[in-house]
């Protein structure tokens, strides 16, 4: 087991984000987390991830309590993220991006490059590494944000809706690399409205809803279960 | 070494080669406050321009370098090699003892934390008249010699802050091309995406601030030796602060040789423009503030990356192997 | 005896103060912006309040109210002129806008009028009424009672009308107030014209009571920017209790230290509120580190 969620809470000045979740992650699994607008899906990650302190509960990481470290150090243990509403080092080129993650683990500039560079080509952004960040258009800062999290080369990897905003053949270009990245030893955390693609490519979904976990399993169990069905059709959102 | 350094390297030699050709002391006066200036600049440079931590109150570093040699030497005879060696300790220490409260603003309110920790210090400066001489300021008696850090020629002071600038834009070049420098630059684009790539951006906001702090105490001690008086409002006053971070943005934040550009720039316009208006009062003032705004505005990212992409574009032919917008044309914009 | 004089005249001190820090404070807030020329426009203020006195014979108390249009149009002219295409420069380009601005401002003065202190005589310049024992100055108690009445004012413009609601849903939360229809521009174009008409009243209501000299706005915006720390950016009116804290602060420091150390005291205050509580003591709201440039 990488990662176990106990009991975790998240409030806003009265806002619930993330109410009492508890959840695990299995070694080489990509698990999906999904759930309505404002369910805490997000807020999930940021507390995973260092962004944010726990009001309540523990989190482990490789048998290891995390719970409140800072970002730079679990990032160092391991965990990467991507932001959903992305945040790309804006004046300066797209390469250099992707070096600053992967400093984390090389301290040579040549090996970070080359490193980079590498991801870049996995990514597609090879052919822009020398535009800067702000220029690129949404479908690529997100590839960025997938780019910059791998150079750190994470053990589990945390994807907060990569694919919104792509269109259908470009979330048919990154489908692959997510699997690829799972077969080359990484775990994958996987935040995704598009229900197809995380019936496709999850091993096991979470579902979260007003800030709390109302249905766990497989693919298969989820589209069926009554309690999801019933979280998105009261909701009234067309996420199906 | 790459055909890149090459032009730097022959710049410095020429520079070093100067003082044979000319002693014209009017023009040394105004090379060795460019080199002065530069210097501090390009120490401001790590942490505003690659940090972005635009601090505005750099005087305090450059005024405690100043009075932490003199006071050693005058009270005590200490040299100022030596005092300078302890000057640049203290700065260092001072950066961090402010960088602790500092660093938890951001944006403009860091801003203006730097400028009200400068300020007390030129209020202590002034009110502690046992220590600092207050408002009458320190002087150094003219008694040239080595040890005394005292030269007869302008050129010994004109080799010695070449020398340091020599030294600080290596250090800077180091920086530029090594984690520490793609590490500031997140932290200056982003600090929650730099913490989540594993950057501890309170250590490396700190780092800069102390080698920029260093840097700048030494360009004070400096300025003490080479003026032999100085007081509160010369060395501590927000006009300096405010003067440092403009050569380095007006040269190029964020980029090795900007400030030293911007120092060729902002000193001898400033030289200039007291020549051409001595009858109107603060006419070149005047006149200076009107260009400040009018460059700033143009060349948001200073004047280095525009004259890098000209350079780019008359001698290497193309700019860059890719398509789209690159890095030189959206700094040009 | 001597401290609550003291305490008094620190307040009514404290007044003027609050009214600079406002209109600073307004600008900071909304259009995210430290105008370093803010002391210069109090600067003009008190140059146009003499003007209006030595060509016109003008009570100061009475062309205040020119002085205040006059200085909102001129906040209207930064803003369109100077601040509005810049928006979206970086953090560097609008520091040295308006401290280039600063430069320009200070330096026009120093052509026009010297760098002579200039003031205005009124019949009721030393008049003192007095209070339970106390000495009060006619003029500060004017100038505190313009205060108050501003303050009130521009509590209810800020509150009761759809402007003052735009106003500060702006200042809280830009984008969404964007996305609701508020124009944003137009909004930014009326808090720097309310910013600077502030600081020129604070100008009329300073001519008597003070000399004008062109570096005169130097030390008073850095005064402003304290109070604004204090009070909590973005905070209106934490901004006016912070300016009576540091007009308190100002007048016993002279009395019980030194005169000359009256500012190491207000910065070391200002350094002791950022370090403990960075949001302003007077602010519940998000405040310094959620505001970027
Ligand atoms: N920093 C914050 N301060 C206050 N409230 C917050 C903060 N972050 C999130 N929230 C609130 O917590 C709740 C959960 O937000 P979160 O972003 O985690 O949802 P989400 O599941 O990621 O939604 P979406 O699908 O839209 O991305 C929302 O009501 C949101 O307004
Ligand atoms: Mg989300």
């Amino acid at each position: 087991m990488i990662l176990k969620v106990n009991n975790v809470s998240k409030h806003f000045q009265g806002v619930k984000a993330v109410n009492g979740t508890s959840f695990h992650v299995e070694e080489k699994e990509i698990v999906g987390v999904i759930g309505p607008n404002g369910a805490g899906k997000t807020t999930l990650f940021n507390l995973i991830s260092g962004s944010l302190p726990v009001t309540s509960g523990t989190i482990e990481f490789k048998g290891e309590t995390i719970t409140n470290q800072k970002a730079y150090i679990l990032c160092k243990k391991g965990i990467g993220r991507t932001y959903q509403v992305v945040k790309p080092f804006g004046t300066i080129s797209v390469l250099e991006n992707v070096m600053v993650g992967a400093f984390n683990k090389h301290n040579s500039r040549d090996q970070a490059a080359k490193i980079s560079k590498e991801i870049l080509k996995q990514v597609g952004l090879y052919e822009k590494r020398d535009q800067i960040g702000n220029s690129l258009t949404l479908a690529d800062k997100k590839r960025l944000e997938v780019a910059k999290a791998l150079a750190t080369q994470p053990a589990l990897l945390l994807l907060d809706e990569v694919m919104a905003g792509l269109n259908p053949s470009e979330v048919k270009e990154i489908l692959p690399l997510i699997l690829q990245l799972r077969d080359e030893g990484i775990t994958i955390v996987i935040i995704e409205h598009l229900m197809e693609v995380v019936m496709t490519i999850c091993d096991r979904i979470v579902v979260v809803h007003h800030g709390e976990k109302i249905a766990e399993g497989t693919p298969k169990e989820i589209a069926n279960h009554p309690e999801v069905i019933k979280a998105y059709l009261g909701d009234e959102v067309s996420y199906a | 070494m790459s055909k890149k350094h090459i032009f730097p390297i022959l710049l410095a030699i020429c520079a070093a080669l100067y003082p044979v050709l000319s002693d014209d002391r009017y023009i040394m006066n105004i090379l060795i406050m460019i080199l002065l200036y530069a210097t501090i600049a390009s120490g401001w440079n790590i942490l505003g321009g690659y940090g972005g931590q635009l601090s505005l109150g750099h005087a305090l570093f450059f005024g405690l370098g100043a009075y932490t040699s003199t006071l050693l030497y005058l009270n005590f005879g200490l040299s100022p090699w030596v005092g300078m060696i302890i000057a640049v300790i203290v700065c260092i220490i001072a950066g961090m003892l402010i960088g602790i409260p500092t660093f938890k603003l951001r944006g403009p309110y860091f801003t203006l934390g730097t400028i009200a920790f400068a300020e007390v210090i030129r209020h202590v400066t002034l009110y502690w008249r046992d220590l600092t001489n207050g408002s009458m300021g320190l002087n150094i008696k003219y008694e040239p010699s080595f040890a005394a850090m005292i030269f007869k020629e302008y050129e010994y002071y004109y080799w010695l802050i070449l020398g340091l600038l020599v030294l600080t834009t290596l250090l800077v070049h180091w920086i530029d091309r090594n984690k520490m420098g793609y590490y500031l630059k997140a932290i200056r684009e982003d600090e929650d995406a730099a913490e989540t790539l594993g950057i501890n951006t309170s250590k490396y906001k700190m780092l800069a601030m102390m080698i920029s702090t260093g840097i700048t105490g030494l360009a004070g001690v400096f300025y003490a030796q080479f003026n032999l008086f100085f007081e509160p409002e010369s060395v501590f006053h927000m006009n300096i602060s405010t003067e440092i971070a403009l050569i380095a943005i007006i040269g190029g934040a964020g980029t090795v040789y900007g400030p030293i550009l911007g120092a060729f720039i902002i000193i001898p316009l400033n030289e200039i423009l007291r020549a051409s208006f001595p009858d109107i009062h603060g006419m070149n003032y005047f006149v200076y503030g009107i260009l400040l705004i009018v460059i700033v505005i143009l060349t948001p990212n200073g004047l280095l990356p525009i004259i890098t992409k000209w350079w780019d574009k008359i001698f290497r032919k193309k700019v860059s192997k890719t398509k789209g917008v690159t890095k030189y044309d959206l700094e040009s914009q | 005896m001597m401290i609550l004089q003291t305490l008094i005249s620190g307040i009514l001190l404290g007044g003027i103060y609050a009214l600079i820090s406002m209109g600073l404070n307004m600008i900071l807030g909304v259009v995210r912006i430290i105008n370093f020329a803010h002391g210069e426009f109090l600067m003009i203020a008190m140059y146009l309040s003499y003007i209006f006195y030595a060509w016109g014979g003008m009570d100061p108390y009475v062309s205040a109210i020119f002085i205040v249009i006059i200085l909102f149009v001129l906040g209207l002219i930064t803003q369109k002129g100077l601040i509005e295409p810049i928006l979206d420069k970086p953090a560097s380009t609008k520091i040295f806008a308006t401290l280039g601005l600063s430069i320009v401002l200070q330096n026009l003065a120093l052509m026009i009028f010297d760098a002579n202190y200039l003031s205005v005589t009124t019949p009721y310049q030393s008049s003192v009424v007095n209070l339970l024992g106390i000495a009060i100055s006619v003029p500060r108690l004017v100038s505190f009672g313009v205060v108050i009445a501003i303050v009130i004012l521009l509590y209810l413009f800020l509150q009761k009308t759809m402007v003052g609601r735009a106003i500060r849903a702006v200042s809280m939360q830009r984008q969404a107030a964007y996305l609701v229809g508020v124009n944003v521009k137009r909004i930014y174009l009326l808090a720097f014209g309310i910013g600077t008409a502030l600081v020129g009243l604070a100008g009329s209501m300073l001519m008597p009571i003070y000399s004008v000299y062109p570096t005169l706005g130097a030390s008073f915006v850095l005064i402003a920017f304290v109070v604004v720390v204090l009070g909590g950016m973005g905070n209106m009116f934490g901004a006016f209790y912070g300016g009576l804290m540091i007009g308190v602060i100002e007048s016993l420091a002279g009395v019980i230290f030194s005169p000359g150390l009256k500012e190491v005291i207000y910065f070391i205050i200002f350094i002791l509120v950022l370090l403990i509580k960075p949001t302003g003591i007077f602010s519940k709201g998000k405040g310094s580190e959620a505001v970027g440039l």
